[in-house]
């Protein structure tokens, strides 16, 4: 930390290198666009460009992480080379009832698939639940939307990634 | 708690649905977990709905850290660009530079038949092969990072 309180981005690589790594990788499903997203992150650390506000140093991140992979998602999506439409009706088809294989396993490479996707509004909500591991309101307020669609979109992904490895 | 996961209400029975999840998250009021609780007794759909999303959950929640490729932060903590720039415009690298290029610098010249350049004693130390290695590895990183984990420092570069 420097005098001020404020991580540096030395304090951020070095102690939570690995965690920050994690999150760009579950949000963007590869080593290269990971490895990019960890580095605007750092950037904006570094230049800061974010608020740091006392807390959970990981939830900082994690926010700024998440908002940055939505930003560059927001970005691409403008452009005419498109990407998978975020309807999910149109992203997978109607499974059969759930008539559900209990503690079925699945590998960690084929959740990161299945991860890969869902609309990423929902990757994001269930990465920051399910990977970080914040609460629903520290979601809402990462993510400047209210706790319910919070809680809407963390049971959407999780039933979508359910079917998606069904 | 009224709206249901694709199928809306049923028999004008409301269903759970993302209250389900919350359920799973400790994300309800005590009141609010004994109602829904309640209606799991008497409702199959929500059951089978809270086993699907329980074991989406336990999955994602069982996922692994994922490590960063070898050295990713140590370049950024230095300053080097991980994205490439041509390595002997890097101040401070020629010298590793040339060494790192050396053996691709040898191949081609040997294929356009021109012979190799004098050689020159080399004793690289070890953050020197370290950087030679990395340097080589963005080479064929499509290959490579199809054969191997995730993780494992195959890729540099874009």
């Amino acid at each position: 930390m420097s005098g001020s309180g404020i991580p540096t981005w030395e304090d951020v690589a070095r102690d939570h290198g690995r965690f920050l790594y994690t999150v760009a990788y579950r949000l963007t499903g590869n080593s290269d666009d990971a490895q990019d997203l960890v580095q605007e992150v750092l950037l904006k650390v570094r230049k800061g460009l974010e608020t740091y506000q006392p807390g959970s140093l990981e939830g900082w991140l994690s926010r700024i992480t998440t908002n940055t992979f939505l930003d560059e998602t927001r970005r691409r999506r403008r452009r005419p080379v498109d990407r998978l439409p975020a309807d999910p009706d149109r992203v997978l088809p109607a499974g059969p009832a759930a008539d559900v294989a209990l503690g079925a396993e699945a590998l960690p490479d084929d959740v990161q698939q299945a991860l890969g996707r869902l609309p990423e509004e929902y990757r994001v909500a269930v990465v920051l639940c399910d990977v970080v591991g914040l609460s629903y309101q520290e979601i809402g307020d990462s993510l400047d939307v209210p706790v319910g669609t919070v809680r809407s979109r963390i049971h959407r992904g999780r039933a979508l990634l359910r079917k998606v490895l069904a | 708690m009224s709206t249901s996961f694709g199928r809306g209400r049923f028999a004008g029975r409301s269903h759970l649905g993302d209250a389900l999840s919350a359920l799973l998250d400790g994300e309800l009021s005590p009141g609010q977990q004994e109602t829904a609780r309640a209606h799991l007794v008497g409702c199959q759909e929500c059951t089978d709905e809270l086993s699907a999303v329980g074991q989406a959950r336990s999955w994602l929640r069982g996922l692994p850290q994922v490590d960063p490729p070898f050295g990713f932060y140590e370049r950024i903590l230095l300053d080097r660009p991980v994205v490439a720039a041509p390595l002997g415009v890097r101040p401070g690298l020629r010298r590793r530079a040339g060494i790192a290029a050396l053996a691709a610098a040898a191949a081609a010249v040997t294929v356009l038949g021109v012979g190799s350049p004098a050689a020159q004693p080399v004793n690289p130390s070890m953050p020197q092969l370290v950087e030679a290695h990395a340097t080589s590895a963005s080479v064929g990183a499509d290959l490579l990072s199809k054969l191997a984990p995730a993780g494992v420092p195959v890729s540099f570069s874009r």
